[in-house]
């Protein structure tokens, strides 16, 4: 495609210059007039009873407007999608995080203080906080009135036969892998406003990046308070931070919307740094059990899984991180036969919810690490592997996927390129190099009934767009991305298209910003809004110019005819005349994008999506033999990106992704210890600091998918979905350890060079 | 609700008459441990006596060895080409103390009589000798750090007395010094251990052969082994560690066993299950006892190499501080 | 229904302190345990500045003192008397222009969400006031302090970068 204006440019971000002044408003800085502020009350042990729960003191504190308890919530309302979760906890308490109490006052100090007053007994009980432990039959029931620690979840994917399989390969490689909780360590911390207007209607100010899917849960929740009928309204505030984090709706935003109700005020809560860490959802962790096969020639023959998920005590979208793991269990390279069957078991642990990535990088990092271990018995390099069992455009998964646009090749042959990799492999020398690739969706993911975005587009008699799309900003680029194929269809400039994407009264519905799929549905929406409105332009243009509209082009604004260029009419001429006329007409368009992609069946077949990711990464690591300690030399990212539409925020992506892959591969962790949270805190929480930030590159290559936006598919996730294996791999290479636990430490490198020293 | 009030003596004097007439006051510099301890609930001082304006405790005096008072900011030892020079260690650690924000306000006097087993300057201060000058009601008085460290968060100041300053003797020529800081991230972060050492050299042998042996990119092995045979020896010795104890604590029989000898692989292999016996790390969520414990005998041998370097390439920006092999 | 009037916390008095803030000098009065952070957010209301953890671990709360970069969560209004305070509000000229650390942010693509952003950019801006050429070590050591979880740093460091090398 040439002749492209803003598509491919590396656009800066429409939100940069008011973010760098500091006149962004976030919830932290949000103020509504008469505003309360809301306190949480969080129980002190992992599992305990509650003896007595005493708020007379704090409702007697001068400024406390309402203090709740379970008590006090109708119809003990619970929440999570298999509603096992109480808004506020009573009785007892099954995780460090449960809420049991929550307070109102007119200055967040004195909210503190009501909460201090408090009064709690509790009786501790023995806490179940391993998975496997919690599977065992007779172990103690975590939630007492379900019959089993282990959920009824479905997930079991079959295909083929892996029996068969493991009979006829020439090669098997077995290992257990496990993956620990890490958080998301957003740096604007969870927060909300809920306001209730004079007729009960509710407008919640939040952070979320599911504004439709959240309306749907609030309107759940008024009516289990006795608010039927009820509107919900969300405004976003600018969000600082996503990741997944803001993908479920929590417990303080049902506390907030339950303390605005009792005491006819607006109650905001925002959460503290030490919250944010132990009251937020961490990303999934696993155990899981792997083999795989291959025949003499280094051909995959089947994948079998065996995974445990701790679920903890109550449950969001962790525990279903299974449907998407499939994905690369399924179809990452190409895999005749496959058995994977997860469970999600209750303990008294925290529980997960949605991180980047959702479950591929944890069962990627296994795929790929056992992958190492078969292609050595096999004899064959890791690259020819990858290259002998790559998937390629047109394949059709044992899930059903198709696969159009595939660069799952030209990534494996950049990374080995600049890498260097021939030269440097095998030295065994404390320096290594290591490589791993990756499959996720990129275009869309129906994961529910529909995966769709609206958008509406109204031009104005300024020659000016106005652009409501469901799709939101969380700092990501995507009202960026979507004004660069606005302005590219329509002909104007970008600084004239104003994007409001944070009023659900206003916006279109959009199912939510995660699945990597606000590019491509998002941009599709756009583009297809975009259409439907030039249409509109040319055809009034037309008339204007007496000419027919298929001989019309716009460029910068002014509509000309493409024969005789003298012949044109500024844009917002055209709306003016259009509408200031006996029986004159606005222009608007809208348009519902929901892509052509398919729900999996009981089976878990169906074409999750439209188009699919893929990409390479290889790393270079030195480790310090007598310390353990890893240094990455060099870092190198490939991803099919089919398109580009700007290349500076799609390499953002990439770095982002990188850098917290690198964490999740190297030292960030959650430490508990019997359910509670230790290193709750960014001194003891290791994320990635600027000091610690390898060479890195981030290569673009691009397959042009047909169903994509000006060809682009989806880019947000698989930026940290091959790091973990990679590293792993590199440090491999390097001295001669495999370490199947994430993280991987000093402490577990060392250990492993001396048990390996002693066996020698 | 409890606030405080802040006071600015202007001198050492005012402050320490104000701490004397105040209930339940606390004297703070930077801040940057007070004010996390008062967020936390640690703390609830109704006074804060601010030691931050005070001139009389920000001097670095550098005739005679090395006199710096204890209002004197990391940031402002950072920048101090002396102390680089001579006095490594602690430019060494206070470089490394959380970031240029904590750096530009956080002062050593606080950070040491916060006296943390992790603070990184008390390892630097302990192998450069450096008396702790006190001021208090009674007048000043000096002890040696080795005997200020009481415990976790525990020095030896009476009630009211205030950091005055740190002396450190005149070394001379031939003594190097170096602090080695081991975390898990390269900003930001706490010691999983601290090594600090120092040495005064003489070689028997011949100066360029170890200067050559450093300027190489060779194996750690390599490197002792010339230094061995150009007969290097260690005439005194100082070493110390962080985190390995309830306080910062000195080698003292592994300093014993290095002293006078010739430097080789075998010494140093004796010297580092020395150093590693004498301490006594914990488990805790920072690091393992074990893995503490093995790199005791790594970093002991790595900061005392590195301190040897300095005495030999003084003029250079890069120091041995890791060699494949 | 009690009614409770806020005149302050404790029953503690006001100070009035003068210092220089943004190029201008302003005489206020403080409540003595308030950080400065807490003085410019919640008394100003100037929100440029941001919380992030409230503790010196993230540098969110970036401002320059006196020349050099500290945590303003960290440090007491009351130690702001005497000293000259810039914050991200002051970066930009009077006119709205941005100054050339912000635009080489905006124009490399190292702003994602923002919130960890007026923080790198007052850090940058210390370093860059300070050094005329600074070196990638400098440059990396000046923003150790400042968390971001979305840039990956790279970007950031591009920026910085550009507006040393530019000079």
């Amino acid at each position: 495609m040439n002749n492209l204006t803003y598509i491919g440019q590396r656009a800066t971000k429409r939100d940069a210059p008011q973010k760098v002044m500091g006149d962004a408003v976030y919830i932290q800085d949000m103020k509504v007039p008469g505003m309360l502020h809301g306190k949480i009350l969080y129980g002190k042990y992992a599992h305990a009873k509650i003896l007595k729960l005493d708020t007379s003191k704090a409702e007697k504190l001068p400024g406390v407007r309402a203090v709740i308890t379970a008590a006090d919530v109708p119809n003990n309302f619970k929440f999570g999608f298999i509603k096992d979760n109480p808004m506020l906890k009573s009785g007892k308490i099954l995780s460090s995080r449960d809420e049991i109490a929550a307070v109102a006052a007119i200055t967040p100090e004195i909210a503190e203080e009501a909460i201090s007053l408090i009064e709690v007994e509790y009786e501790e009980l023995p806490g179940i906080f391993d998975p496997l432990e919690a599977m065992k039959e007779g172990a103690p029931l975590v939630r007492e009135e379900f019959k089993s620690n282990v959920l009824k979840l479905p997930w079991k994917l079959i295909a083929g036969d892996v029996e068969e399989a493991k009979k006829t390969s020439a090669f098997i490689a077995e290992g257990t892998y496990s993956t620990q909780w890490v958080t998301h360590c957003c740096l604007g911390t969870s927060g909300c406003i809920a306001s209730f207007d004079a007729g009960n209607n509710l407008t919640m100010y939040s952070n979320t990046q599911i504004p439709s899917l959240a309306q749907n849960d609030y309107i759940e929740a008024l009516k289990a308070f006795g608010l039927k009928n009820k509107g919900v309204r969300i405004i976003q505030c600018v969000i600082g931070g996503g990741f997944g984090s803001k993908l479920d709706t929590y417990a303080y935003e049902y506390i907030a919307i339950l303390l605005a109700m009792k005491t006819r005020k607006p109650v905001k809560i925002v959460f503290s740094r030490e919250e944010e860490f132990f009251a937020t959802s961490p990303r999934q962790c696993t155990i899981t059990k792997i083999s795989q096969g291959c025949d003499k020639d280094g051909k995959l023959t089947f994948r079998e899984i065996n995974m445990v998920l701790d679920n903890g005590a109550y449950t969001s979208w962790g525990a279903t991180t299974p449907s998407v793991m499939m994905m690369p269990i399924s179809s990452l390279y190409r895999v005749p036969n496959i058995k994977y069957i997860a469970k999600c078991v209750y303990t008294n642990n925290t529980y997960s919810q949605a991180f980047r990535g959702y479950g591929n990088p944890q069962v990627t990092f296994a795929i790929e690490s056992n992958i190492e271990e078969l292609a050595e018995k096999a004899g064959i390099n890791a690259v020819e592997f990858r290259r002998i069992n790559a998937n390629e455009p047109g394949d059709v998964t044992p899930q059903n996927f198709r696969i159009t646009s595939c660069g799952m090749k030209e990534c494996i042959d950049e990374v080995e390129k600049r890498l260097d990799w021939k030269n440097k492999v095998g030295k065994h020398n404390g320096r290594g190099v290591g490589v791993a690739a990756m499959i996720h969706n990129a275009g869309g993911a129906r994961v529910y009934k529909s995966d769709g975005c609206g958008t509406i587009i109204k031009v104005d008699d300024f020659g000016k767009a106005v652009v409501m799309t469901g799709s939101s900003e969380i700092g990501q680029g995507s009202e960026t991305v979507i004004s660069q194929i606005i302005a590219e269809v329509l002909g104007i400039q970008i600084e004239d298209i104003n994007i409001i994407n944070n009023d659900t009264d206003v916006c279109p519905w959009d199912v939510g910003v995660h699945a990597s799929r606000t590019t491509f549905v998002a941009g599709n929406s756009a583009l297809g809004a975009a259409q439907k409105i030039r249409e509109q332009i040319m055809e009034v243009a037309a008339k204007n110019l007496g000419e027919d509209a298929a001989s019309l082009d716009i460029k910068n604004g002014v509509i000309f005819s493409i024969k005789d260029k003298e012949k044109n009419i500024p844009l917002g001429k055209v709306l003016r005349k259009a509408h200031y006329t006996l029986g004159g007409r606005m222009l608007v368009a809208e348009h519902f994008y929901d892509p052509p992609n398919e729900n999996l069946d009981q089976n878990f077949r169906g074409n999750l999506s439209v188009t699919y990711a893929f990409g390479a990464h290889g790393v270079e690591v030195e480790v310090d033999k007598e310390t353990g300690h890893v240094k990455i030399l060099n870092y190198i990212a490939a991803h099919d990106v089919g398109r580009a539409l700007n290349p500076m925020l799609l390499e953002a992506q990439i770095h982002g992704a990188g850098i917290q892959g690198i964490g999740y591969a190297l030292g960030e962790k959650m430490i508990y210890n019997k359910g509670m949270l230790k290193n709750g805190n960014f001194l003891d929480y290791k994320m990635l600091t600027a000091r610690d930030v390898p060479p890195m590159q981030a290569v673009i290559v691009e397959t042009d998918e047909q169903a994509g936006p000006f060809g682009a598919k989806g880019v947000g996730e698989p930026g940290l979905v091959p790091t973990a294996p990679a590293i792993a791999a590199a440090i491999y290479d390097a001295v001669g350890v495999r370490i199947k636990d994430l993280p991987i430490t000093p402490e577990k490198i060392l250990k492993a060079l001396k048990e390996k020293e002693k066996g020698a | 609700m409890k606030g405080f009030e802040y006071y600015k003596p202007l001198s050492i004097k005012e402050a320490i008459d104000l701490m004397g007439s105040l209930d339940n006051a606390k004297y703070i510099a930077g801040g940057t441990d007070v004010m996390v301890l008062v967020r936390q609930k640690k703390l609830a001082p109704a006074n804060l006596i601010s030691l931050r304006n005070i001139s009389d405790l920000s001097y670095i005096d550098t005739k005679n060895g090395l006199k710096i008072g204890g209002g004197v900011t990391h940031s402002e030892i950072v920048k101090n080409e002396f102390i680089r020079k001579h006095y490594s260690a602690l430019s060494d650690a206070t470089g490394k103390v959380g970031s240029k924000q904590i750096r530009n306000v956080a002062t050593v006097g606080g950070n040491i009589c916060n006296a943390a087993p992790s603070a990184d300057s008390a390892c630097p201060l302990l192998v450069l000798d450096a008396n702790v000058v006190v001021v208090g009601k009674k007048g000043e008085r000096e002890i040696p750090i080795d005997e200020f460290f009481m415990g976790p968060n525990k020095v030896a100041l009476e009630a009211g007395e205030i950091v005055k300053g740190f002396h450190m003797p005149d070394f001379g020529a031939n003594t190097g010094s170096a602090y080695i800081k081991h975390t898990r991230r390269q900003a930001m972060d706490l010691p999983m251990i601290g090594i600090a050492a120092r040495v005064t050299i003489k070689i028997s042998g011949s100066e360029v052969g170890c200067k050559d042996a450093f300027c190489t990119i060779d194996s750690i092995s390599n490197v002792i082994k010339r230094l061995e045979d150009e007969k290097l020896v260690c005439e005194d010795v100082r070493i110390a560690m962080g985190v390995v104890a309830p306080r910062p604590i000195r080698a003292k029989k592994a300093e014993a066993a290095l002293k006078g000898k010739v430097i080789s692989e075998a010494l140093f292999e004796e010297i580092g299950e020395i150093a590693a016996s004498e301490s006594q790390p914990r488990d805790s969520i920072r690091g393992e006892a074990w893995y503490r414990r093995e790199m005791v005998k790594v970093l002991t041998k790595r900061a005392i190499l590195k301190s040897i370097d300095r005495v030999i390439r003084p003029d250079d920006t890069i120091h041995f501080d890791r060699i494949r092999g | 229904m009690i009614q409770y009037i806020l005149t302050g916390s404790g029953g503690n008095m006001k100070k009035e302190i003068t210092f220089t803030l943004n190029d201008e000098k302003v005489v206020v009065e403080v409540n003595p345990e308030w950080t400065l952070l807490y003085f410019l957010r919640e008394v100003l209301e100037m929100t440029g500045t941001k919380e992030g953890c409230g503790y010196g671990e993230c540098g969110a709360c970036t401002v320059i003192v006196d020349g050099q970069a500290v945590n303003s969560c960290l440090y007491p209004v009351m130690e702001a008397e005497g000293r000259t305070v810039t914050t991200i509000e002051g970066v930009a000229s009077k006119t709205g222009e941005l100054a050339p650390i912000q635009k080489a942010m905006v124009d490399k693509g190292a702003v994602q969400c923002g919130f960890c952003t007026a923080g790198v950019v007052m850090s940058a801006k210390a370093l860059l006031d300070e050094k005329e050429k600074p070196t990638e070590d400098d440059v990396r050591e000046s923003i150790e302090g400042n968390l971001c979880r979305c840039t990956g740093y790279v970007n950031i460091i591009d920026a910085i970068k550009s507006v040393a090398g530019g000079r």
